[in-house]
């Protein structure tokens, strides 16, 4: 037997693929959706552990699935570490606020207002970073984890400070500000002894990032030159117009639905460039969805939900991991025997700040 | 015999192995002649593939055997049963555990909306005015200060619940210069009123307005509501997340429906004890669960903490006597200093 037995990731095949089906998932969803109600809420943890033992042994890499050895236990008590943490913070804060406002010290209260963001600010970049590695501490593929030896401590802080000039310069340092964050969480991770590489920058992504500022504005211009049309066409001059009064509706509607057209589409060429600009070893990965493609699965989400008065939630994590996997591409190689276990330490509270603070890990 | 892939969790190579059943044992062998042999009780399934069997070991992570889903028969000996729900659920079966889940869900929210009722009149007054004055303290530069307008506002109190003002559990009213239609109980005793509740209103009403707040007071509401929303409100916003929105609304609101009604009666009883119409609060009423929605900056605040409707004013309405010599609840020059009490201070938004 060959102990150095390489498996090229790439070729005419693909080297990752989803293979669920919906029919499959349902008695998960179902039996999930049914547990949480009835255990108000409790069983949530037990729920998201069971989805992602499903989605991860349907994500088939070269020639085995993903394994995923999170359980709704460790989940569960994280989320209660987590809570010891932050409830008397929290407590301490409500009955604060309320006393300086009562007493008239409204700087006070704002002060200790803006010392609370900070902090969940820089709590936010930590859950964030243990949410990651907590995640890749317990995906397993060919018997070998991931993870990392950087408790995160360092990362909240670079989160809070890179974020502070975002506010600061009105949202136009973000795309330097994410890009750097992404290289700084995923430089800080591995798989087995591979290190994860990203050299990520806002190359390629400020045209995007500026087109948020344009799109309203160029709404703007637009349903205002509709309204001027249709202002001056009016039957009832002087009086209240009904076309004046639909257009101006048209016009924040647009308005609203330019921004978020926006995001999107910088954020489906973030994860294009983001994915592109990371490596593991000798793997380099690719991301292929676009813009339409994320905008059909916001929908296909929305619809879905709208179509089974509700059910639809259950699939969201379902179609979302879907999605992720099959737009990802993985090329180049790993060498088997290189690949050895992790020598990184498994965090204990699981998700907990990123639940806490309800935030994901991509 | 069984073929399998062994994944030995120190490297990712796969081992072609055999499988082989002994003595309660799994058995594994290799061509170059290494064997090992594992004891049942350290198998544990673990998700795999469909169509695939995959075993870890409890004492080695990252230990796989990969195996056809075929040699499960083979092997079902030494297997325990799949986790599938998580192990606790797993023991006891989904329906009961759907059953035993609901049940026990209903008797916290039920217990947790119930049970503040009954313990609040256990809560020490003494403890509930140190938090009613670590919370509000003096109020601060937004309190209302003239002295004629202060003295106006307690003969009120004492009006609608003679002797309210004086004592250790004295109910230690406020003005406060907010620009918001409001009036509440606080811990500890203490009642303030909104500014707009007393300039947009009428002695009558302000007095079934207090009468109403002093009834929170009294029959311990405000603890109550304080238990509820620190006990299962705390716990259902904690777990239940968008789940639990609609319990959690019921639970929250600051009093129940029944503390409401009981601060009504008691108004209703107080104005009357005191000879004053009760028609101008039902008024009051009226017009404010009329409004809602359209005035909201008028009426919002008040109308969640109170949630008024058309059948409270009613109630009110209804206690008017036609034939009784209602008193006003103050004379002309105290309603005077009273709509004055915040007039010394320019006005703070």
């Amino acid at each position: 037997m060959d102990s150095h037995h390489e498996w090229a990731a790439a070729g005419d095949d693909r080297a990752i693929h989803f293979t669920g089906n919906w029919r499959e998932y349902l008695p998960i969803a179902a039996t999930n959706a049914l547990l949480i109600i009835c255990t108000l809420g409790v069983y949530r943890f037990w729920a998201t552990a069971r989805q992602r033992r499903y989605l991860w042994s349907r994500t088939r890499i070269i020639d085995d699935t993903l394994e995923w050895t999170g359980t709704g236990k460790e989940m569960f008590i994280g989320f209660l570490i987590v809570i010891a943490i932050l409830a008397p913070f929290f407590l301490f804060i409500q009955f604060l606020f309320p006393a300086l406002i009562v007493r008239g010290k409204a700087e006070a209260a704002g002060g200790v207002l803006f010392l609370f963001e900070i902090a969940l600010i820089y709590l936010g970049g930590f859950a964030r970073f243990r949410a990651t590695r907590y995640r890749l501490s317990r995906s397993w593929w060919h018997g070998i984890r991931g993870g990392s030896d950087d408790p995160g401590w360092n990362f909240g802080g670079e989160y809070l400070g890179r974020y502070a000039l975002v506010f600061m310069t009105l949202f136009i340092m973000f795309p330097w500000a994410t890009t750097r964050l992404w290289n700084s969480r995923w430089n800080a991770m591995s798989f087995g002894p591979l290190k994860f590489h990203a050299n990520l920058d806002a190359e390629g992504l400020k045209a995007r990032w500026a087109l948020i500022y344009v799109a309203p504005i160029a709404a703007a211009i637009l349903a205002f030159a509709l309204i001027a049309t249709l202002g001056l066409s009016g039957p009832n001059e002087g009086g209240p117009n009904p076309t004046l009064g639909g257009a101006v509706i048209a016009v924040v509607l647009l308005i609203y639905i330019a921004i978020p057209l926006a995001t999107l589409h910088w954020y489906a060429k973030f994860f294009r460039n983001a994915a592109n600009a990371t490596k593991l070893g000798n793997l380099e990965f690719g991301f292929g969805a676009s813009t339409w493609d994320w905008l059909k699965l916001f929908l296909g989400n929305l619809g879905l939900a709208i179509i089974t008065l509700g059910f639809g939630l259950t699939y969201w994590g379902y179609r979302n991991w879907a999605f992720m996997v099959r737009h990802t591409r993985i090329y180049g190689s790993v060498d088997l025997g290189d690949l050895t276990q992790s020598t990184t330490h498994a965090p204990r509270e699981a998700e907990g700040f990123a639940d806490a603070f309800d935030i994901g890990a991509i | 015999m069984i073929e399998g892939k062994l994944y030995d969790g120190v490297t990712a190579h796969p081992h072609d192995v055999r499988v082989t059943v002994e003595d309660g044992r799994l058995a594994l062998t290799q061509d170059g002649g290494w064997s090992d042999r594992v004891e049942a009780t350290l198998l544990k399934r673990r998700d795999a593939p469909s169509g695939m069997l995959r075993l870890g070991r409890t004492d080695l992570p990252g230990w796989r055997l990969m195996l056809a889903l075929e040699a499960e028969p083979e092997l079902a000996g030494l297997l325990g049963r799949h986790e599938r729900y998580g192990r606790w659920i797993d023991r006891i079966g989904l329906v009961p555990a759907l059953v035993v889940g609901g049940v026990l869900t209903a008797s916290v929210v039920g217990i947790g909306y119930i049970a503040p009722h009954w313990i609040a009149p256990h809560v020490p007054l003494s403890w509930e005015r140190n938090l009613g004055t670590a919370i509000v303290g003096d109020f601060g530069d937004i309190r209302c200060r003239d002295a004629k307008g202060q003295k106006a506002l307690e003969d009120l109190v004492e009006k609608v619940s003679p002797g309210a003002t004086k004592g250790p559990d004295a109910i230690k009213v406020a003005a406060l210069n907010v620009p918001i239609f409001n009036a509440a109980a606080l811990p500890g005793g203490y009642i303030v009123v909104f500014k707009p509740a007393i300039t947009e209103t009428n002695p009558d009403a302000l007095a079934g307005v207090l009468a109403h707040e002093i009834g929170h007071v009294r029959h311990r509401h405000v603890t109550e509501a304080l238990i509820r929303e620190f006990g299962i409100g705390a716990l259902i916003r904690l777990f239940a997340g968008g789940v639990g929105a609609n319990a959690e609304q019921i639970v929250s609101l600051s009093y129940t429906r029944d503390n409401e009604a009981e601060a009504d009666a008691d108004s209703i009883a107080a104005l009357k004890r005191a000879n004053i119409s009760p028609k101008p609060t039902a008024d009051l009423f009226t017009h404010l669960s009329k409004i809602t929605g359209e005035e909201r900056g008028y009426s919002a605040e008040f109308l969640e903490s109170h949630p008024l409707s058309g059948k409270r004013a009613q109630k009110f309405a209804a206690s008017f006597n036609p034939k009784a010599h209602y008193q006003p609840a103050l004379s002309g020059a105290q309603w005077d200093a009273l709509s004055d009490i915040c007039w010394k201070r320019p006005e703070k938004t």
